[in-house]
């Protein structure tokens, strides 16, 4: 009986175990405390994490006890701090006391308890977060703008009684930025912020910790907008500055593209030829010969005194059979004519009388017009230098100024426009000059400038240089010797003659400049005709059958050749006289070696031909090497 | 892992022992500092409470690093084992320190003075035997022991200035010299390892509790009597 009592409890129980089960009720899951907190190291608050309930109403319930005392305790609050908390107030909390804390889960199937938690409030301190966060902006009147910003200790915290001490710790960002900003204020419970973006509106946040705790929570966000900088008159002045600028850069580029070239000079200047020191080329331009001569620094040539009897005499050079002479140096005036001009001595002189070797005058202007028969003379004479160097006495007041005067870069050696200096065996045939002026025309017919610089050495060489070879040789010789005189004188000398590429049939009179003058250089320094003296020997001759002739009557005491003029119908200068007269006068100059070596040669080297006397251009040329 | 971040975490530490124990030092030593033997010398009390309060935090913040660091990262922790054991073991729990605010504010600062005194005097002898145990100690790390001998120096010096605030603050008072007597060097040489480490535990745990009873109360005091209650 009794047994059958027992079986049939059993079955009853396992009944009701397994009605239990069937409908899911169990007892309840095992709670976990999650955390337990003091915000100011008076009271704390525990919360847990129920299990599963088992379907069931279930009760929880908080038991504790603390170290050192044995009676267990209940939660005595479990409404303030929320569900499934317990909260402790300042009675039941003691610090540096071990809190073993135990959670209870009950309901009608069973209970369950959580494992026993060890608590020590010294050690669960956070905090709320730093309250009243206010921001300022201070703008000092010298000083930077800054952010000032202030807040207070959490309300619960006892900071003034030292029981907590706190630190803070602030952080700002930009509205739109992404990263924080973050900065340790330290126990101090304000901050200022220097270094702001004008313009932007700016977030920020507190936090604070307490000695040997957690850190609380950032505080709510504050926000304050940060003006810009820059005020309306600033904007103002910029939008001014840039306007202005602005136009002035449209007026540099217009300035640049208008005169661009000229600009360019100005920054790269071409490089000057040589120069005469107080020769205004202008003059030369303009015509006005005395004001050039004058400038010059010739004065009273020739000297009165002694220069009654002196006449201007022309260097007339023989410029037949030219061609053959001239044939490397057709290039340089393609097209021109090369006709074997024999220049009989009609034209010749018509061109001596404009070739006066001192100058060119107007009338070699109008012999432009003719530049046939001074092609070929141009041809020849040309050297194998391109460059005009050769160095003419001109009237300024008839030089042909209207062309631009280049200048001469007037280095003996490669300026020189005359042929090399050779041994006469050497010589090419070369036509001859008939005068100086011939020869500078010629010269400046090859160059293509008109600028000549003759030395005086050069010219009195040319004058005096009457070749007794043929009359290319002659020419040759001549041509060498002014190359040769050219290439002794200086840079500096250089100055321009009216160019002319036109053959020297002058049609109408020649003015002609006296070489008046030798400066220390060499260069032959002329005057201009006004300024000559009446007794000057110049005589304008008409171009046109004008037979002038250069000849040389007496060297002055300044080494100055005076020309006479030789009526004689010739083609050719004569110099045997001036160069017979030369020599003891040249010798008269002790510094001019040339002179010297050239008074040497004429004795030499004259030799007579048909009446004229022509010096072997050569003699003095290789004097001058 | 372990080893490897301990030795990291081993470099580290007496590195930020060392630059700590440096600002520290200077925070002290800048403060003017009275002759041995000067009688009459006055460093302002609030110099003294500052140099006091800085020396409690210091040995606190030690005192806790310490302790996890033995305990909760190395394999050796036992966590709880330990805790339960440890309940009410410290050798000053016969000293009736106030456990709240309360308390704490209604003692009489001369009290209270006196009571810090009485807990530094308690730990002399016990941190100057962890020194030696945690030298002799394999296990533990560098930096433990770098810490010990820290803690131990700076609870003289913590000493040695309440004694001067205490002449300062009710001169002529001359309390018997009156600490805990700690008996716990035999459970430290225990040849049992895990009896060892208990009682290292226990030691570490109520030298941490301790360093922060005295900075508080040094705090509370120092707004008290510094600061008339309002810091």
């Amino acid at each position: 009986m009794k047994e059958s009592v027992a079986s049939t409890v059993v079955f009853i129980l396992l009944l009701f175990l397994n009605t239990g089960l069937l409908n899911g009720q169990s007892p309840p899951g095992k709670p976990v405390i999650s955390k337990c907190r003091s915000p100011e190291k008076e009271t704390f608050t525990c919360w847990w994490k129920p299990g599963e309930d088992g379907g069931l109403p279930t009760n929880y319930t908080l038991t504790y006890h603390k170290e050192g005392e044995t009676t267990t305790h209940e939660c005595p609050d479990y409404i303030t701090s929320g569900p499934n908390s317990c909260y402790f107030n300042k009675k039941h909390t003691s610090i540096w006391t071990m809190y073993i804390i135990t959670i209870n889960a009950t309901n009608k199937m069973g209970s369950s308890s959580s494992d026993p938690r060890y608590v020590d409030v010294t050690y669960i301190v956070e905090p709320d977060p730093p309250v009243n966060l206010t921001l300022e902006l201070k703008q000092p009147e010298d000083k930077k703008t800054y952010l000032w910003m202030k807040w207070y200790p959490p309300t619960l915290v006892d900071v003034r009684s030292g029981w907590l001490t706190l630190q803070y710790e602030i952080r700002l960002k930009p509205e739109k930025a992404t990263e924080w900003e973050t900065h340790f204020a330290g126990q101090q419970t304000q901050f200022k912020i220097l270094s702001l973006y004008p313009g932007q509106k700016y977030l920020v946040q507190v936090r604070c910790k307490p000695d040997h705790g957690f850190w609380s929570e950032w505080s709510p966000e504050s926000s304050i907008q940060i003006p810009n900088d820059i005020s309306m008159k600033d904007t103002i002045v910029w939008i001014f500055v840039a306007v202005l600028s602005t136009v002035i850069c449209l007026i540099m580029v217009a300035a640049v593209a208008l005169k661009g070239h000229s600009m360019i000079t100005c920054i790269l200047p071409p490089v000057p030829g040589p120069k005469i020191k107080g020769f205004d080329t202008h003059l030369l331009e303009k015509g006005k010969s005395e004001e050039l001569l004058s400038a010059l620094g010739c004065q009273d040539f020739p000297p009165i005194s002694d220069c009654e009897d002196l006449l201007v005499e022309f260097l007339e050079v023989d410029d037949s059979e030219d061609q053959q002479l001239m044939p490397a140096h057709s290039k340089e005036h393609p097209g021109q004519d090369k006709k074997p001009t024999s220049l009989d001595p009609d034209s010749d002189s018509g061109r001596g009388s404009c070739d006066s070797p001192s100058l060119l005058s107007k009338k070699c202007e109008e012999a432009r017009a003719n530049p046939s028969t001074f092609n070929t003379p141009e041809d020849i004479e040309k050297p194998e230098n391109p460059q005009t160097n050769v160095t003419c006495t001109q009237d300024a007041q008839s030089a042909h100024l209207e062309d631009k005067i280049p200048y001469f870069p007037a280095d003996g050696s490669k300026s020189s426009t005359w042929p090399l200096p050779q041994p006469p065996s050497q010589h090419s045939p070369r036509s001859s000059y008939h005068n100086i002026a011939d020869m500078c025309k010629l010269a400046l017919g090859m160059t293509g400038t008109s600028a000549i610089l003759l030395d005086k050495t050069d010219t009195q060489a040319l004058r005096s240089s009457k070749t007794t070879k043929t009359g290319g040789e002659e020419k040759e010789a001549e041509q060498k010797e002014v190359e040769s005189f050219h290439s002794k004188t200086d840079q500096g000398t250089a100055w321009l003659l009216p160019q002319e590429k036109t053959p020297f049939i002058s049609v109408k009179p020649l003015d002609y400049v006296e070489i008046h003058k030798v400066n220390k250089d060499g260069a032959l320094s002329l005057l201009p005709k006004q300024k000559e003296n009446s007794h000057q020997t110049e005589k304008p001759s008409t171009c046109e059958g004008s037979k002038e002739y250069a000849k040389v009557s007496r060297v002055m005491d300044n080494n100055i050749l005076v020309l006479v003029q030789d009526p004689r119908a010739q083609n050719l200068a004569t110099f045997e006289e001036a160069a017979k007269e030369a020599p003891p006068s040249l010798q008269q100059n002790p510094a001019r070696e040339d002179l010297a070596s050239f008074s040497s040669a004429p004795s030499s080297c004259g030799l007579q031909l048909g009446g004229l006397d022509y010096l072997d251009p050569t003699c003095f040329m290789h004097s001058f090497q | 892992m372990d080893d490897k971040g301990w030795s990291l975490k081993g470099s580290l530490l007496p590195l930020l022992l060392l630059v700590s124990d440096l600002l520290l030092c200077q925070g002290v030593t800048s403060l003017p500092i009275c002759p041995t033997g000067a009688v009459n010398c006055q460093v302002s009390l609030r110099d003294l409470f500052d140099r006091a309060v800085i020396l409690s935090h210091y040995i606190h913040n030690l005192s806790s690093e310490m302790f996890n660091e033995f305990f909760f990262i190395k394999k050796y922790a036992q966590g709880r084992g330990f805790i339960t054991k440890a309940i009410n073991s410290c050798h000053t729990s016969s000293l009736s320190t106030p456990e709240d605010k309360e308390q704490a504010q209604q003692i009489h600062h001369e009290d209270l003075l006196n009571l810090i005194l009485r807990v530094l005097r308690s730990w002399n002898d016990p941190l100057y035997h962890l020194v030696s145990e945690v030298r002799r100690m394999q296990e533990a790390p560098d930096s433990m022991l770098s810490r010990a001998i820290e803690i131990e120096e700076q609870n003289r010096r913590l000493l040695e200035g309440m004694e001067k605030i205490v002449g300062q603050v009710h001169p002529g008072v001359r309390e018997n010299e009156v600490y805990s007597i700690w008996s716990g060097l035999p459970s430290l040489q225990m040849a049992d390892e895990d009896s060892r480490l208990f009682a290292f535990y226990n030691l570490l745990h109520c030298l941490r509790r301790d360093s922060h009873k005295i900075d508080n109360y040094l705090k509370l005091l120092k707004c008290r009597i510094v600061y008339d209650s309002n810091c």
